[in-house]
């Protein structure tokens, strides 16, 4: 019978997502995406008011208004595709996985109806350097801070024939000891806060920690409640971010990724 | 009668139409018109709609968990949210703040802002007696899975004794629904237990509108069912994964994750969401799917399930599987009925319950299917009633994508005023119920029963006699979410 398992599996096409296919994906994640020239003050107006962890914002910039997008609190609801009127619609590719807090944040003049700083115009800018990356090891210990699940389903997801993580040389571990990067999903909660300094502190140096979804990114839908203490970078230092209510596996590879890549630059 | 008189009001278990005593379906408090305590106890009596009782706490309340074991969590809860007095219950340690939360503060009736840390003490049960020893696991656990505290008293490797100590993940859910938008509270509901969310997303609205008595069109039902099935089908195929790597059968594990991702991506293909989150809101649904996207869905989860039911067969028939899952982990039938145990694990204790067919709702009474009941309530016979589970589930979900009626899929509903209502849904992990109040389009309270909450408690019962090494085994079978259970 167990033969009969493996020849089936055998006779399957293999399965393996290619990491050109991967790397800054995010079909499925309900990120939004603004599309520049179709946005009015109106409209912006409207989307602060219907988002509910106001991921979007006006803000005065050097005396002109602008729209302000910020993917680590955005839970993916999809109510700005909604009252949007065509400015915003379903991102399929993300360029701010796997880094610092500050590119998470993105700017639109709402006058000029035109994005302050864009980033760079290809996502897949890292492709060049993964290379390097790959057949090295890193041991990743993922650590749940009081999320809801959703994270921890699209992690497991990553040890799958289709995103196969183990051929990038990196292997989730039981330890924090074994670890080199932990990778934190949920608000810190209020019973779990000592745990999630004790497992940080059992990291040897040197360590990268990457805060993982809405909530570790900045508490999401649970920010301010009173059994919550915050994201995670409230409790210990973040290396970097990867955003998404739960972020796809797609975006999970491209944030590891990208926050090991930043991380050698360094 | 002064305000500070004790007044033990008793509430008795009311008998059910089957002749045994009602089940306890939750137990929960809230807020009267002038801030005093109230305490509602909602049964199953056998009737279509659940006996609701309420009962004003001003003073104590007395337990009813020596008559009632399975109210023995829900009335520590409402110690620790309400400061309500409970005399007679047997274990009044906190249940849901941990050793940081200082005493006296109760989240649901007085403010909670800066709470100041504190450092009290948790005591555990200790067994003594010459050679046992402690285990203590958790809550940071080996593996990617949420936290949870588990305390084994063992001789040698057999365990005498486990005691749980969860709600690591405690979030304030049901505080946050407080002041919520109603048509926003489905947010919140998704973010309860990810792995559930459609289930509970479902619930949520369901309750919104049996308050204010709105109809949903009848393709927003059929095309709930669809998603709530989906998740059932996608939660035992995880499911059966994990049974198979908790046991180091690789090939298993592996082909099981493989079919999960298919169905994940056919749904993302078909809505846009891996998990149905944001789908499903109080009136119908938030996004329009046209009937041949979901036909293709409905074929792509026939092909999904067939390799399923295929591996199935072969791991049911795998002799070293039936080694390790057969007689591990027993949950005897009167446990599983003290402590009113729902969903697949109850079903494979012979408890024959299941919402969607007691208690139906949306689309339920229009389709047929069978519930699978077993006694045998080991690590197998909860891998058979997924299996059949799942089998259903994709039938259900091919038949309705077969025969969708047309029209819209969201309907207007008037919030004004005061509304209070309640749904169950049968989640992959058994009944979900959701209790709400509302004014004026605001939820004023929202109380979520879980069934995980409900299930924890049984687990240490077919854990006690087994050997250690098969508790990763039987917790997984068991197949409860922590998020669920801590909210």
């Amino acid at each position: 019978m167990i033969f009969e398992v493996i020849e089936r599996s055998l006779r399957q096409p293999n399965r393996v997502i290619p990491v050109e296919a991967l790397l800054g994906n995010c079909d499925g994640s309900r990120m939004p995406e603004v599309i520049a020239d179709r946005l009015s003050f109106a409209i912006a107006q409207r989307l602060v008011e219907v988002c509910p962890t106001a991921a979007f914002r006006i803000e005065d910039h050097n005396g002109r208004p602008c729209l302000r997008l910020s993917y680590g609190e955005c839970i993916g609801c999809g109510r700005c595709f909604e009252v949007g009127e065509g400015a915003v619609a379903a991102a399929k590719r993300i360029a701010c996985c796997g880094s610092a807090k500050d590119q998470l944040v993105r700017d639109w003049d709402l006058e000029s109806r035109a994005e302050i700083t864009p980033p760079p115009p290809n996502p897949e800018f890292v492709r060049g350097q993964i290379h390097s990356l790959m057949g090295k090891a890193l041991n990743i210990r993922q650590l749940d801070a009081g999320s809801c699940n959703g994270c921890e389903a699209e992690i497991t997801a990553l040890t799958n024939p289709y995103y196969d993580l183990e051929r990038f040389g990196i292997h989730f571990v039981a330890s924090p000891k074994h670890a080199d990067m932990l990778l934190v999903t949920g608000p810190v909660t209020r019973n779990m806060a000592d745990a999630v300094k004790a497992t940080y502190e059992a990291v040897p140096a040197p360590k990268l920690v990457v805060a993982v979804g809405a909530c570790g990114c900045s508490g999401g839908i649970f920010a301010g409640s009173h059994a919550v203490v915050g994201a995670v970078d409230a409790l210990i230092p973040v290396d970097g971010y990867i955003p998404g209510c739960p972020p796809t596996p797609a975006m999970l590879v491209t944030g590891i990724l990208e926050a090991l890549r930043t991380s050698k630059a360094r | 009668m002064g305000e500070n008189h004790l007044t033990d009001v008793a509430v008795k278990r009311p008998q059910g139409k089957n002749g045994r005593p009602a089940r306890l379906v939750t137990l929960f408090g809230s807020l009267g018109p002038n801030r005093e305590n109230r305490v509602h106890y909602v049964f199953d009596v056998g009737d279509p709609v659940y006996l609701e009782i309420v009962h004003p706490a001003r003073g104590r309340i007395r337990s009813l968990s020596l008559e009632v074991p399975a109210a023995a969590w829900y009335e520590r809860e409402l110690h620790d949210q309400y400061g309500v007095e409970i005399a007679g219950h047997p274990d009044l340690r906190p249940l849901i703040f941990h050793e940081n939360w200082p005493d006296g503060v109760y989240p649901m009736v007085d403010s909670v802002k800066d709470v100041p840390w504190s450092h009290r003490e948790y005591r555990f049960l200790e067994v003594q007696g010459e050679g046992i020893a402690e285990v203590a696991v958790g809550p940071v656990h080996a593996g990617i899975i949420e936290p949870g505290h588990f305390r084994f008293s063992v001789v040698g490797d057999t365990v005498l004794h486990l005691e749980l100590r969860h709600f690591y993940t405690h979030k304030g859910t049901e505080k946050l629904f407080e002041s919520t938008l109603v048509s926003s509270g489905t947010m919140i509901a998704e973010s309860v237990s990810g792995d559930n969310c459609f289930a509970h997303a479902v619930a949520y609205s369901q309750a919104v509108e049996n308050a204010c008595r709105g109809d949903v069109p009848p393709r927003a039902s059929a095309i709930r069912l669809i998603g709530l099935e989906f998740e059932r089908l996608v939660c035992h195929v995880t499911d059966i994964g994990g049974l198979c790597t908790d046991v180091g059968f690789s090939v298993g594990a592996a082909s099981a994750t493989r079919i999960k991702e298919s169905l994940l991506q056919a749904s993302s293909k078909c809505c846009g969401t891996r998990y149905w989150r944001g789908v499903a809101v109080p009136g119908g649904l938030r996004i329009a799917l046209d009937s041949a996207q979901l036909l293709e869905f409905g074929q792509a989860v026939a092909i999904a399930a067939r390799e399923f039911l295929d591996l199935a067969r072969v791991i049911l028939e795998t002799p070293s599987i039936q080694n390790r899952f057969e007689t591990a982990g027993i949950l005897r039938n009167d446990a599983a009925r003290e402590l009113a145990i729902v969903g697949p694990v109850a079903r494979a204790s012979d408890v024959d319950l299941d919402v969607r067919r007691d208690h139906p709702y949306g689309y339920y009474a229009k389709v047929s299917f069978d519930v699978p009941v077993t006694h045998y309530g080991d690590v197998m016979a909860r891998a058979r009633i997924r299996i059949a589970e799942a089998a259903t589930s994709a039938r259900l979900i091919q038949e309705t994508a077969h025969d969708l009626p047309s029209g819209s899929v969201l309907a207007p509903l008037d919030l004004r005023g005061e509304l209070q209502g309640s749904s169950a849904v049968e989640s992959p992990r058994g009944e979900l119920y959701y209790w709400l109040e509302a004014h004026d389009g605001r939820l004023t309270r929202c109380h979520i029963k879980s069934p995980s909450f409900q299930n924890w408690p049984a687990m240490p019962f077919a854990v006690e006699g087994n050997i250690i090494a098969d508790f990763p085994l039987i917790n997984k079978s068991f197949n409860l979410s922590y998020s669920g259970c801590d909210r």
